[in-house]
């Protein structure tokens, strides 16, 4: 958990560096939203060890952070300002920086694929993209919001 | 520890050379493709980590695959942080939200299924297209068939696809899609949230690139659509997608089907 704790914090320094790089948000300015994140991530990954109900860490986060900047949290216009100054696209960046880095070791896998299954994960990653985007289209006209 | 410097460093440098490059967009006659900073540190760190290279060692790539692992969760407590003060908002979606999942379980299946039997492909097929084949679907799978199964071996290629390429296939499909004007911003967005997360940052964040005016209710609304399909997701693959495929492909394998590639079948895979 520490060694958890200690990844996640180093990753919220460098997300905040991109951030001043890519969205010109000091870096000693965004840090309470930093380590407001941060500190949810934690929370969430350790309830979802230590609890003994298996709901994964990704809802428990999610709610955490949820609950923190809806209004019936304490302080919660102050959580969501602070939050508001890291942009996501700069907490993604290193995150797929990571998935970059640790491809090399699927390239053997993948070259040992058949060029079927190529295009099949083409077409599945395309339907489901595609379905979802058209679905809610449809609904958001018959509902007359767009 | 020395291992884990020298990934972390190549990381920063990564990202502050590409947050400095930032967003580009081309133009390629019909629509438009978004680059930006996601991608190109994704792509370099393919680069880096390219085994003929030897720059990195296969220690060092399973270490930046477990940083992977943790550091989403960073991505997803922001998400958080925005759902929380727009629930409001969310509600007053909430059918187009239900309606985008039904879409995104029926997506994989509903031209995957048929296009992979008419390519020869066969009980592999079932794997390969009954979800977008993460972890938690190929753990369904091995459950039901074995990880060695045809079946097995389908979900896991697409996985592996899904790895190498995804994220910056789905960024491309979704920018050239979003650039088209035929569908909103925000329906887009909801697509965007496929259940797999770099798939889900580099396809809203493509979208947000199009569509700077919208980049809140894009990562937004993707992270909802996203959150929805990894509650209910495993459920629905138990329950109906799995069943269902097998089912279908029970169908419209005979009818489809390419009898003279049956015989080779294992070469469709290996």
């Amino acid at each position: 958990m520490m060694e958890k704790a200690k990844i996640l914090s180093l990753i919220g320094l460098i997300a905040i560096i991109g951030n001043w790089v890519g969205y010109k948000i000091n870096p000693i300015e965004a840090l309470p939203g930093m380590i407001m994140i941060v500190l949810a991530t934690v929370i969430g990954l350790a309830l979802a060890t230590y609890l003994p109900v298996k709901i994964p860490a990704v809802v428990w986060i999610s709610f955490i952070a949820l609950i923190a900047t809806t209004p019936i949290f304490p302080g919660n216009g102050w959580i969501v300002e602070q939050t508001g100054k890291i942009n996501f696209m700069a907490i993604a960046t290193p995150i797929l920086a990571y998935a970059g880095l640790s491809l090399g070791k699927d390239i053997e896998d993948f070259k040992k694929l058949g060029w079927r299954i190529v295009i099949i994960s083409l077409v599945v990653y395309t339907g489901t993209f595609l379905f979802a985007s058209v679905f809610a289209e449809i609904i958001f006209r018959i509902q007359g919001r767009f | 520890m020395k291992n884990s410097v020298k990934l972390h460093l190549i990381v920063l440098a990564f990202v502050v050379v590409g947050e400095w490059i930032g967003a580009k967009q081309f133009n390629i006659g019909v629509g438009t493709i978004a680059l930006f900073p996601m991608l190109y540190v994704l792509i370099w760190g393919a680069i880096v980590s390219w085994p003929k290279f030897k720059l990195m060692s296969d220690k060092q790539m399973k270490h930046a695959a477990t940083v992977l692992g943790i550091s989403f969760m960073l991505f997803v407590a922001k998400l958080g942080t925005m759902l929380g003060p727009s629930l409001p908002k969310i509600f007053e979606a909430g059918l187009s939200l239900a309606f985008q999942e039904v879409g995104h379980v029926i997506g994989t299946i509903a031209i995957g299924l048929p296009i992979a039997i008419l390519l020869g492909m066969k009980r592999e097929a079932i794997g390969a297209t009954f979800s977008i084949d993460r972890e938690p679907n190929l753990a369904i799978i091995a459950e039901k068939y074995g990880a060695d199964s045809p079946e097995g071996r389908g979900a896991l290629g697409v996985y592996v696809c899904g790895t190498v390429f995804g994220a910056i296939y789905l960024a491309l499909l979704a920018g050239f899609l979003g650039s088209l004007g035929i569908l909103h911003p925000i329906s887009l967005a909801m697509g965007a949230g496929v259940g797999s997360g770099s798939m889900m940052a580099a396809a809203s964040g493509a979208l947000a690139v199009t569509f700077p005016n919208d980049a809140e209710d894009i990562a937004l609304f993707a992270a909802a659509a996203n959150l929805i399909t990894t509650i209910l997701g495993t459920y629905i693959c138990v329950f109906f997608s799995l069943p269902v495929t097998a089912r279908l492909y029970n169908w419209l394998e005979p009818k489809l089907g390419r009898n003279k590639l049956s015989i080779d079948k294992g070469g469709d895979q290996s």
